[in-house]
């Protein structure tokens, strides 16, 4: 038998992957889609969703703490997490069921196994112990990324949980520490508490969320503080003793060094791309710090060989991904006015309570960049809205470019700030300057109002402070 | 009164395209239509694009309905102001209906659509708008002119339609924050100057042609809607709805009415003896093409072909080379035969023409046409000036020639005109074919795969990977000896790949 062909062979069936074999389908590529365990990849199956779905019940959880103040009282409340857990794995299979649907409706053919390249255009598919060889005009690397361990401390799975088994525990940790407080470690520390847990969180940086605006890293911290959570900043967990019944950590920070007892540990100190048994090194597939090089549009220095998602680089974000995989389809097929991606343009959420969004550049990185900076601040505790559902704790600040009035960044934290930065990231897409959003009426009472405030305040004419 | 009228003509877009498919009419006998609106698509065998009226007024008759054929130039309909009489326009279009080339060019001999293809060579920069879409009226044509706008400042709303209605922007007042021009006073200036604005002229579809605009009959929104999207006018409905409206069954009728009727002209399968079925479909413009042009190739080009086969050990090793110590070259047999003919042409010239009936071109550059197999045909993108480029560039290109082919998105200058073909059934273990020189060029190259065979070499007996090549001349301008001559050289920069360098 002659051996199979395709225009474009997508490898990973995650948000960037299977957008990837979808555009490349509409558009007339005769496709393939290689993936090795579920469709659907991390995000689906063990990352965005259904931490989203876990992040719910510490919502109710929440929700049940403060019923008191809105005059409910009960007894006898009980949890279980097992049905929890059990809620967020049924949402991650219903979802991986429909990106194979989606696959079927428009004739991507999915092939089950590990690929890696044997030569140009060429992929080797092993299955089952048996390789079948693919010759494709392009291929598209989609291999996503996975959690970084410590040269000191590794995921075991059972004492040191990675981000895939803090999200199906068996039982409800009593004391809990998260290493490293980017956006994984801060929702799991977030979620943990919530749920009832004694939760310590530790972050090598001098604040939590250090990739974030420092107003709302602070804020952030303060809030946590408040829920009691421990925060550790510019601390590192210098060695983990597992032996015991407790596992002890040695913490070195600002005031010394400290034994501390947890009977779980999650690791969340970043990722690592999924680089490996890809047959890169034999075809000298440049790679840079443990993930490919590509350049706007994904291509990398292989002919025919491209990489897009988390396996191409940072910000590692599902949505990212899946513009990345838009564009490298787009401009293989040569459809006008395709853009590569800017970065400055990829919106950031971080699901802890308060949640945290944001868009482009920091107050900071703007001045380092050399802008003149016209900052707009609005405290959510003047917002009617926010004060209405009792979640007034919360900022959105606004960066513009004080000649050009050019939105450079965006950064909130508050309720569902996530679902509102899509409009700054409208507004910057439109190139709208800070004239356009003090003209544009917000709706009133919404947390959104916020928003329309922080662009006055940053003209000078906020009217709710 | 004819010089206010200004006829819609068949376009002719690049050299070869002789005919065209009406594919649909976006406005209705009766409509106000404006310099710049989208007019009618016109399908070719490679491409569907749009003819845009380059005048205002309103769209008196229209000649070519949907689904016909005609010739390029041939009138499809006709623009006029209001105040021109229906008889001026029924005069016009008899007139200029029996003076142009009759519709259904198909059916003319094949040797015609050569002569066409011919008569288009002869004047090489046809611009791609036919000279009947008249110049844009005075005002809206003042506002394109002027220099680079790209640094005026715009909002991205106003530069896209400034885009479209072909506006330059420095011609615009902005009034927005910092003057920058904003969506308003790009309508203002474009309705100053007598233009209409993009977005009040509704879609069309083709079975509202020859009733007119019904926006005015009473139906129900959901009638009215349901019409739109199967192209049913309103006015071809009964009124049976209440308050005199038509209502969703009425349309529904007209609807199954038009089934019935037009059920025989699609596709249709019988059964004949034996169970066997036979499905008869009409075929697409681009299998006409191929059908006319390639009969017409084999009735006025008597064709003779020259055989040779080539040893290629020494491209394999040399491709090898290449692909092992580049990352980003993945070099073809294919690529080196584009290569190796374009050194060839540059030797032997008498090989790189065009011929028309009449005319010789030579030509200074080897524009070699690739032939690709697509889903529904067969098309030829070009690799320019392929004497000009090395292996690895001509070898990227033609990948992403080859890519954009199948997915139908070359550009019209991509795949017409080329002064030499190639094709190649390699892949398919083909050992060795003939080609149909693909006219206007003077020849074309079947390529066979490469494989192993027995040689004889100074009386000993060999394994040599050999590659059977068979070159298709038109003997009205290549002889035998050049064709001959042609060949020989090829082979020897197939066998000797180091050659090309120099």
């Amino acid at each position: 038998m002659s051996m199979q062909q395709f225009d474009m062979m997508v490898v990973g069936g995650g948000p960037g992957g299977y957008v990837a074999a979808i555009r490349a389908a509409q558009l007339g590529f005769k496709t393939a889609l290689v993936e090795k365990e579920h469709l659907g990849g991390v995000c689906l199956n063990w990352g965005c969703i259904p931490t989203k779905a876990l992040l719910r019940g510490a919502d109710i959880a929440h929700t049940l703490k403060e019923a008191e103040h809105f005059g409910f009282a009960f007894d006898n409340l009980s949890f279980d997490i097992k049905k929890l857990v059990q809620h967020s794995r049924s949402v991650a299979s219903k979802l991986t069921h429909g990106v194979a649907y989606l696959m079927q409706k428009n004739g991507v053919t999915v092939i089950d196994g590990n690929a890696s390249l044997a030569e140009k255009c060429l992929l080797d598919v092993e299955h089952e112990g048996k390789v079948t060889q693919y010759k494709a005009t392009h291929i598209i690397l989609a291999t996503g990324a996975r959690a970084r361990n410590l040269p000191s401390i590794e995921i075991d799975g059972h004492r040191v949980w990675g981000a895939r088994e803090a999200m199906t525990p068996a039982a409800l940790p009593r004391k809990l520490l998260v290493i490293g407080g980017g956006a994984i470690g801060v929702e799991f520390a977030s979620l943990y508490n919530d749920l009832g847990t004694d939760v310590t969180l530790v972050e090598a940086e001098q604040r939590i969320t250090p990739a974030e605006d420092a107003d709302i890293s602070a804020l952030a911290e303060k809030a946590f503080k408040q829920r009691g959570i421990k925060i550790l900043t510019n601390s590192v967990v210098q060695s983990l003793d597992t032996s015991g019944s407790e596992s002890v950590a040695l913490i070195s920070g600002p005031d010394g060094e400290q034994h501390l007892e947890f009977d779980q540990v999650i690791l969340a100190v970043g990722i690592t791309g999924n680089i490996e048994n890809l047959g890169l090194e034999s075809l000298k597939v440049e790679t840079e710090k443990g993930f490919l090089q590509a350049d706007g549009f994904g291509k990398t220095n292989l002919t025919g060989l491209y990489a897009i998602g988390d396996v191409a680089g940072p910000p590692w974000l599902a949505h990212k991904a899946s513009h990345e995989a838009v564009i490298c389809v787009e401009k293989i097929a040569g459809v006008d006015g395709v853009k590569p991606l800017n970065k400055d343009q990829v919106p950031g959420c971080t699901y802890c309570r308060p949640q945290i969004a944001s868009v482009g550049l920091t107050e900071a990185q703007a001045k380092a960049a050399g802008h003149t900076v016209r900052v707009g601040r609005f405290n959510l505790n003047a917002n009617g809205q926010a004060l209405a559902i009792n979640e007034a704790e919360g900022l959105v600040k606004t960066v513009f470019d004080q000649n050009s009035g050019e939105l450079l960044g965006a950064h909130m934290i508050g309720p569902e700030v996530t679902e509102q930065i899509q409009g700054f990231g409208i507004a910057q897409q439109l190139e709208a300057t800070e004239h356009e959003l003090a003209q544009s009426i917000f709706a009133h009472p919404t947390v959104s109002e916020s928003m329309h405030e922080s662009v006055l305040d940053s003209l000078g004419i906020a009217i709710h402070q | 009164m004819t010089d206010q009228i200004t006829p819609i003509n068949m376009p002719k877009w690049g050299m070869e395209m002789s005919e065209g498919d009406i594919n649909t009419w976006y406005f209705a006998v009766g409509d106000q239509v404006n310099a710049g609106d989208d007019l009618v698509d016109i399908e070719t065998s490679k491409i569907i694009n749009t003819v845009t009226a380059s005048d205002s007024g309103i769209l008196r008759a229209i000649v070519g309905a949907q689904g016909e054929t005609h010739a390029v130039g041939a009138l499809l309909g006709v623009l006029a102001s209001a105040d021109v009489t229906d008889a001026d326009i029924q005069a016009f279009i008899t007139e200029n209906t029996s003076a142009a080339a009759e519709p259904e060019v198909a059916t003319e001999p094949a040797a015609a659509t050569l002569a066409a293809a011919a008569a288009a060579l002869e004047t090489k920069a046809a611009p791609l708008v036919t000279e009947a879409v008249a110049q844009p009226s005075n005002n809206l044509s003042k506002l394109a002119e002027g220099e680079d706008d790209s640094q005026v400042a715009a909002s991205p709303v106003a530069r896209r339609l400034a885009a479209e209605y072909g506006v330059n922007l420095n011609n615009i007042n902005g009034t927005g924050r910092h003057d920058r021009v904003s969506k308003r006073d790009l309508e203002a200036a474009v309705l100053a100057a007598g233009g209409r604005l993009i977005g009040n002229s509704i879609d069309k579809s083709v079975g509202a042609t020859q009733f007119g605009d019904d926006s005015n009959v009473k139906a129900t929104p959901v009638a009215r809607r349901i019409a739109d999207q199967l192209g049913i006018n309103l006015f071809e409905c009964r009124v049976s709805g209440d308050r005199g409206r038509v209502c969703k069954a009425d349309v529904e009728a007209v609807a199954a009415l038009k089934n019935k009727m037009s059920a025989p002209a699609g596709s249709h399968i019988a059964g004949i003896g034996g169970g066997n079925t036979v499905e008869s479909q009409p075929i697409s413009g681009m299998r006409k093409t191929i059908a006319a042009r390639l009969q017409a190739s084999k009735q006025t080009a008597p064709h003779f072909r020259v055989h040779i086969d080539a040893e290629i050990d020494a491209l394999l090793d040399v491709r090898k080379q290449i692909n092992s110590s580049n990352t980003d070259a993945k070099v073809s047999v294919n690529d080196f035969i584009i290569k190796a003919c374009a050194s060839a042409l540059m030797k032997v010239p008498a090989i790189n023409v065009q011929f028309d009936g009449e005319q010789l071109s030579y030509f200074s550059n080897a524009d070699i046409s690739v032939a690709v197999a697509i889903d529904d045909g067969l098309i030829t993108p070009i690799v320019t000036s392929a004497n000009h480029k090395g292996l690895v560039e001509i070898s990227n290109t033609t990948r992403d020639l080859a890519t954009r082919a199948k997915l139908g998105r070359l550009k019209p200058e991509e795949f017409q005109g080329g002064s030499f073909c190639i094709s190649n059934l390699g892949m398919y273990g083909i050992k060795q074919f003939d080609a149909i020189i693909n006219p206007p060029q003077g020849a074309i190259l079947a390529v066979g795969a490469g494989e192993q065979r027995a040689v004889v070499k100074e009386g000993l007996l060999a394994v040599a990977t050999v590659m059977s090549l068979t070159l298709s001349s038109d003997h009205r301008v290549i002889d035998g000896a050049v064709a001959a001559e042609f060949m020989s050289v090829l082979k020897g920069y197939l066998e000797q790949p180091a050659t090309m360098l120099g």
